[in-house]
């Protein structure tokens, strides 16, 4: 999928750049509204990544400009200045995802294939995980035929930690990706450790859940 | 007291002590005056006497007599001219005893000697004790009403001059001092008045209120400039990390170790969010359009944080009695502030402790939301600083950033909501949240 990422912070559009790369996402870079603008109107994407505070433009007027001419691509709204209005006028105007900075990368990327699965009908196939099936679609964890009731936030967390197996995936990488930036100001918070026992005391009961790992001090890691 | 209130008292006093003295004075003084003006009189009779007799010679008087008196219908005066015998002449006033008619009565008595036609005479010129006193009374009486009608009316007018002296005063401490709340929005007019020490002051405190506005202007300049400007950097680092970790090639240890640097890294994003989410409160960038029913909202901030319940085993007792709206807020702010209220409240309590949520109205307008806890309180030294950036607390098992409070104190201050917190060691908190049902603001 092609991805026009418009970042004036160089380093930052490098970063996200190589990082979508490797998701195997093909990248364009554009560092100001002007190139941003003729880039989104000349050529297709499927994924417009708009920062809002660029130097010669506000990101909003691209997403105006392009919405209509490009109906087909996915835009996602970055902004540093964290406001909710930005947010709200930005899903008004069509975006389809809003990402305050600083946001991690994981985030992004779960946040495109959400979109593509929504927007571009991109089915997964059934995830399995041990003894256990998993339908991100259906929000459902199978086993042997048999669902297993995990709550939202349960199953939100299973599936991100599945989505980026092999990975450990800090407590506040997935306290971010369940409550967001807003709510939260412990930074070491151990909620997560309470969903993940819930999680464990579900499945255990079942099947093991030695593929769930905790990584001591940091966070947890689904193994595969 | 009051400077307008002193100034009477002070003032009233001082006119009593000076009444009070001159009452005491008045019976000595009209005494005084009665007896030196019954001398003067006196004088004045003898020297009439001996002009007539200057004039027409003695026997005038005598009449070929030896002796002549003459007293009035009362015998309140009289004249008597005899032949004198004693060689010492006499030139005096002095209170003495006469007999007139078989009366013994008091006088004041003016003896005079004096030669006529080489013989010696006595004039003596007489008038009762009682009569020279016997406008005293009325005198004194009348002097004292003068005098507290003149009191009555001065006092009056201290009065009006004093309260139109003192007016400029008391606007300059109602419209600058009086319930002023930081940071002074509007700058008022400055007062009149033509005292300048007035004046002064008012200048003064605008200049004052000012300096304040600009650097608490400046301080959230700063705070919103810095945290915003620390936020790219921080992208940076992580995406940095975020890609490192991808690398297949990556040993175990260095995996934790960067895994290590992004925890830090979290941290001092989230000390620069904080920081940033309380200028942009500050700076009331949010916009207070919501209304939120108080039930609802605790209802979904429980639901946020009840899996952390579990980890102490907390009961929560939401007791929500009133059905009412709060208007005119901002939802996510508000929820903010109960969430980071009931998160310390689950932090700072007790294994198998409880949380109690419970509303009271306190008037018509003023509705109370309370969040008590069992935990392990705060010192009463320690209460002023709870909601200051970056405290820390000495005995916190889980240290947060210190912010948790201030964004609190900053979204209450925004909201026009009053906090009042009670504590007792080892026994718990409680934050009373109280808010303006009707916002003049």
């Amino acid at each position: 999928m092609k991805v026009l990422i418009i970042e004036d912070e160089k380093t930052l559009a490098y970063e996200m750049e190589t990082f979508l790369k490797k998701a195997f996402y093909v990248c364009d870079l554009a560092h100001t509204f002007h190139d941003g603008l003729e880039k989104a109107q000349v050529n297709s994407y499927d994924f417009i990544l708009i920062d809002l505070g660029l130097p010669d433009g506000d990101g909003l007027d691209i997403l105006k400009k392009i919405k209509k001419s490009h109906p087909e691509a996915a835009f996602i709204i970055i902004t540093a200045r964290g406001n909710l209005e930005d947010k709200i006028t930005g899903l008004d105007l069509g975006a389809d995802d809003y990402l305050a900075k600083p946001f991690y990368l994981l985030e992004l990327q779960s946040r495109m294939q959400a979109i593509a699965r929504r927007k571009f009908n991109v089915q997964d196939e059934l995830l399995t995980i041990g003894d256990f099936e998993i339908d991100i679609q259906k929000r459902l964890v199978i086993y042997n035929e048999q669902e297993i009731e995990l709550s939202r936030k349960e199953f939100d967390l299973l599936s991100y930690l599945l989505l980026h197996k092999n990975r450990v995936l800090t407590r506040m990488q997935l306290s971010e990706h369940i409550w967001g930036t807003f709510a939260d100001v412990d930074y070491d918070s151990n909620y997560i450790d309470a969903h993940i026992k819930n999680i464990r005391k579900k499945l255990n009961v079942l099947a093991s859940t030695e593929w769930l790992e905790t990584v001591r001090g940091v966070g947890y890691r689904i193994r595969k | 007291m009051k400077l307008a209130t002193k100034l009477l008292l002070f003032i009233a006093g001082s006119k009593l002590v000076v009444a009070a003295l001159f009452i005491l004075l008045l019976p000595f003084l009209v005494d005084q005056i009665a007896s030196e003006y019954t001398n003067y009189i006196l004088k004045e009779q003898q020297e009439k006497v001996m002009d007539i007799v200057a004039k027409n010679g003695i026997q005038y008087y005598l009449q070929g007599e030896k002796s002549y008196g003459s007293y009035t219908l009362l015998k309140e005066e009289y004249i008597a001219l005899e032949p004198y015998t004693d060689k010492a002449s006499l030139d005096t006033i002095k209170d003495t005893k006469r007999i007139i008619e078989g009366d013994t009565l008091n006088y004041r008595v003016l003896s005079h000697t004096f030669y006529d036609e080489n013989k010696p005479y006595l004039l003596e010129v007489g008038k009762t004790i009682a009569s020279i006193h016997q406008y005293n009374q009325p005198l004194q009486r009348f002097a004292l009403y003068v005098l507290i009608s003149l009191i009555v009316f001065t006092v009056l007018i201290d009065v009006t001059f004093t309260r139109l002296l003192v007016k400029p005063l008391g606007q300059i401490i109602k419209s600058r001092l009086v319930n002023r709340k930081f940071p002074f929005k509007e700058q008022e007019a400055k007062i009149k008045t033509s005292t300048t020490d007035f004046s002064y002051l008012d200048e003064s405190i605008l200049i004052l209120m000012r300096q304040i506005n600009e650097a608490f202007a400046k301080e959230r300049e700063f705070t919103a400039n810095a945290s915003h400007e620390l936020m790219t950097p921080i992208s940076i680092l992580q995406h940095k990390l975020e890609n490192l970790l991808r690398d297949e090639d990556l040993s175990e240890s260095a995996e934790l170790g960067i895994l290590e640097t992004m925890k830090t890294l979290d941290r001092l994003k989230k000390i620069s969010s904080s920081l940033l989410l309380i200028s942009r409160i500050d700076n009331e960038q949010f916009v207070k359009r919501d209304e939120v029913n108080p039930v609802v909202l605790l209802q979904e901030i429980l639901e946020e944080i009840s899996h952390r319940l579990e980890e102490k085993n907390i009961q929560i007792h939401l007791d929500i009695k009133e059905e009412l709206l709060l208007k005119q807020v901002n939802h996510d702010l508000l929820f903010q502030l109960f969430y980071n209220l009931i998160n310390n409240a689950i932090k700072f309590n007790k294994e198998n402790g409880t949380i109690e949520i419970f509303d009271e109205l306190l008037s018509f307008n003023q509705y109370q939301i309370t969040v008590k806890d069992t935990g392990k309180g705060i010192a009463k030294a320690q209460i002023p600083f709870i909601f200051n950036r970056f405290r820390k607390s000495d005995q916190a098992e889980n240290p947060g950033y210190g912010l948790g409070l201030a964004i609190v104190k900053s979204i209450a201050a925004y909201h026009q909501i009053d906090i009042q917190v009670n504590s007792e060691v080892d026994k718990g908190t409680s934050f009373r949240v109280i808010f303006n049902l009707f916002n003049d603001a």
